[in-house]
């Protein structure tokens, strides 16, 4: 029943926070009464299609920083109000979304989490006449000009996993399994050049279509005759689910280590607690991270959204990091001004759900995690500490 | 035996089972009936769904079997009252219509259980050595379970007085109803009985695969090529176009990956959509 509960509220919050916004976001002036030139910022989290699953959780991160930062006195002395648009539609949709964006309502900033299609979608359409904050964790080598990119790169999730597994299990042999799009394949380019680093082999490299669900009894016959020591996972959503599923099914976790790239707390929902042995995965962001910082998010979150909020993962809490990035953006450039904002990304310190982010080259070095799947959650095994971002955008 | 091809002729065998499973109740509902149910996928969540709510509850998941064919009964009977009857004779409507059908039942279940991804533990875990392979034991019932249904399906169909009047009714609804059949019970009945069906493939999948609103999609788009290529109206095509179609995109999965699969199931049933519309088996 508390589940159920939980459930209906999760829908609710994120109905009840678009809604309220899309009438703030009224033209005309009719929600904007009772603030005077407030400052608009365009947001795309997934509202509709297969991430929507983390829609609640980013828009809930989302007004808890907006909470803050208009408490704190706004951005450039104006009030914050959201202008929503949805990450999870259509690349040539989000772009139509992000030009109304700026040609009718008017936004000053615009914060971002979804795919890297939807990315190029929208840097198209802005061409860089507003600042553009895209926050979750993606292939690296965008450096669109006034686009600025807090989100993890291959560089601080795959290098010091990677050779952290190999320290503490010596594997040596990995073998690269993903969706078949940009994000996977760049990232296990990448992937190849750190595995060859610490002297380690590539067993096998494959790609499932994205799109409908796939089987991997196959593939996963492949994995146990190729014997590697670890399977290093780019899949997404549903297939990373079937995938672990099926690995385990087919008692493949008692002797390979797997490390996913893009596994948070929702995933490993849908993977099960008995799946989950041997799997591990790093990013930015784990509810499991005991830090103080972290430790305080929690608790306002908990506080604004009291016992039914939708649940913390790092696709949602990356809102909350990327909506305070652009606050301190603007606020340092004193602008909205390209050129201003450019400089001012250089060197900027801003406030993250676990600490603090330093931005140079338009990305963010930040604390990186290693966490093992234990049950239904998830262990920090590894704090890596400050990891830079390797990313060479001029500004 | 050499067990790699052991183990890939056990991988072939289960995607042409769980494809004719899932395909069962659709070829019930589209070839028998006619009726192109586009809410098809989402009978198969909602079995699904079933097998999670019961050991949620704390319950076996066998109680998931009679749950699924109740809710079918539930959602099937006054869907076919309201939306399916009135266009048995209007197969364009009736897409429209379903397709209708299966956004409403993905908000619903959205609403109660969430959008994100849930698990269900299988019933039986750990794996068995066939001749050198290692196989997941659920999945080999699963096999079983899905060989003996759809037997059973075709010898009821085959044989049974209910079968044959629906093949009366297929082949000439005036003439079944003019020699006292009685065409409009029998026409729900038998709505029900593919709705059930997608329900019991859902509870039997669900332990393997990721359960959320969204995944009727995943399971059902192949169904559809199963039934392009196997020929609708009797159910042997069903078999037929589920060792086409799932061996095929096995057999390249197994050779190269899962896109040149996919591609070539794409190509074979646009192959016959172009130059053997009737299917491989026709009425």
């Amino acid at each position: 029943m508390t589940d159920k509960t939980r459930h209906i509220s999760r829908r609710s919050v994120l109905a009840g926070l678009a809604g309220g916004a899309s009438i703030m976001a009224l033209p005309g002036g009719i929600g904007t009464a009772g603030a005077s030139n407030p400052f608009k910022m365009g947001t795309f989290f997934s509202l509709s299609g297969p991430a929507s699953l983390f829609g609640p959780t980013q828009t809930a991160c989302n007004a808890l920083a907006v909470d803050e930062i208009n408490a704190a006195g706004g951005i450039l002395g104006r009030t914050v109000q959201i202008v929503p648009g949805d990450g999870g539609a259509p690349p040539a949709e989000a772009a139509k979304t992000a030009v109304r964006m700026m040609l009718r309502d008017k936004v000053d900033v615009i914060v971002g989490s979804h795919d890297s299609a939807v990315r190029q979608a929208i840097v198209g359409a802005l061409k860089g006449r507003i600042p553009y904050v895209y926050t979750p964790l993606y292939e690296g080598g965008e450096c669109a000009p006034n686009t600025y990119v807090p989100a993890d790169t291959p560089q601080q999730q795959v290098r010091p996993s990677i050779n952290a597994m190999h320290d503490s299990f010596g594997t040596k042999k990995i073998y690269l399994i993903g969706n078949g799009y940009v994000w996977p394949q760049q990232t296990n380019a990448l992937a190849k050049r750190y595995i060859a680093e610490f002297g380690g082999s590539i067993v096998g490299e494959e790609y499932a279509p994205l799109g409908p669900g796939n089987k991997f009894d196959d593939a996963v016959t492949r994995i146990k005759n190729a014997n590697p020591d670890l399977v290093l996972i780019t899949l997404v959503g549903g297939d990373n689910v079937n995938f672990n599923r099926t690995f385990a099914g087919f008692g493949l976790d008692k002797n390979i280590k797997r490390l996913s790239l893009l596994l948070e707390e929702l995933t490993l929902q849908g993977i099960g607690p008995k799946n989950g042995n041997g799997l591990f995965s790093c990013m930015s962001y784990f509810s499991a991270v005991d830090t103080p910082a972290n430790k305080a998010f929690k608790a306002r979150y908990a506080k604004k959204f009291g016992e039914k909020a939708p649940p913390l993962s790092m696709i949602g809490v990356d809102a909350y990091s990327g909506t305070n990035c652009a606050a301190s953006l603007i606020n340092k450039a004193g602008s909205t001004d390209a050129k201003a904002v450019m400089a001012a990304s250089e060197g900027l310190q801003y406030k993250t759900a676990t600490g603090t982010g330093t931005m140079t080259n338009r990305h963010v070095a930040k604390d990186m995690f290693l966490a093992e799947a234990k049950g239904a959650e998830f262990k920090i095994i590894k704090s890596f500490g400050k990891i830079g971002h390797g990313e060479k955008c001029s500004v | 035996m050499d067990p790699v091809l052991i183990a890939n002729g056990l991988n072939i065998s289960f995607e042409i089972v769980t494809l004719a499973l899932v395909a069962m109740g659709l070829a019930v509902t589209l070839g028998l009936l006619g009726v192109l149910n586009l809410a098809h996928g989402e009978f198969v969540m909602i079995g699904a769904f079933c097998a999670f709510f019961v050991q949620e509850q704390g319950l076996s998941y066998l109680w998931a079997f009679p749950l699924v064919v109740i809710v079918c009964i539930v959602i099937g009977w006054p869907v076919e009252r309201t939306i399916i009857r009135a266009l048995y004779s209007r197969p364009f409507d009736t897409i429209l219509a379903t397709w209708g059908l299966s956004l409403l039942l993905r908000e619903i279940v959205e609403f109660f259980f969430g959008p994100g991804f849930n698990s269900v533990d299988q019933p039986v875990s750990g794996t068995v050595n066939i001749f050198g392979a290692d196989y997941p034991l659920y999945q080999l019932l699963v096999m079983l379970i899905a060989v003996v249904l759809i037997g059973a399906l075709v010898a009821w169909y085959v044989k049974s007085s209910t079968g044959r009047r629906i093949q009366a009714l297929v082949d000439n609804p005036d003439l079944a109803k003019s020699v006292g059949i009685p065409t409009i019970a029998l026409a729900r009945n038998t709505f029900i009985f593919g709705l059930c069906l997608a329900g019991i493939a859902g509870v039997l999948l669900a332990p393997i695969v990721a359960v959320y609103p969204g995944m009727g999609i995943d399971h059902v788009l192949k169904s559809f090529f199963v039934l392009v290529v196997g020929g609708l109206g009797n159910v042997v095509g069903l078999v037929v176009g589920s060792g086409v179609i799932g061996g095929a995109e096995s057999i390249v999965a197994a050779i190269l990956d899962r896109t040149a699969g996919y591609t070539f199931v794409l190509i074979v049933a646009l192959l016959f959509l172009w130059k053997k519309p009737g299917g491989l088996v026709s009425r």
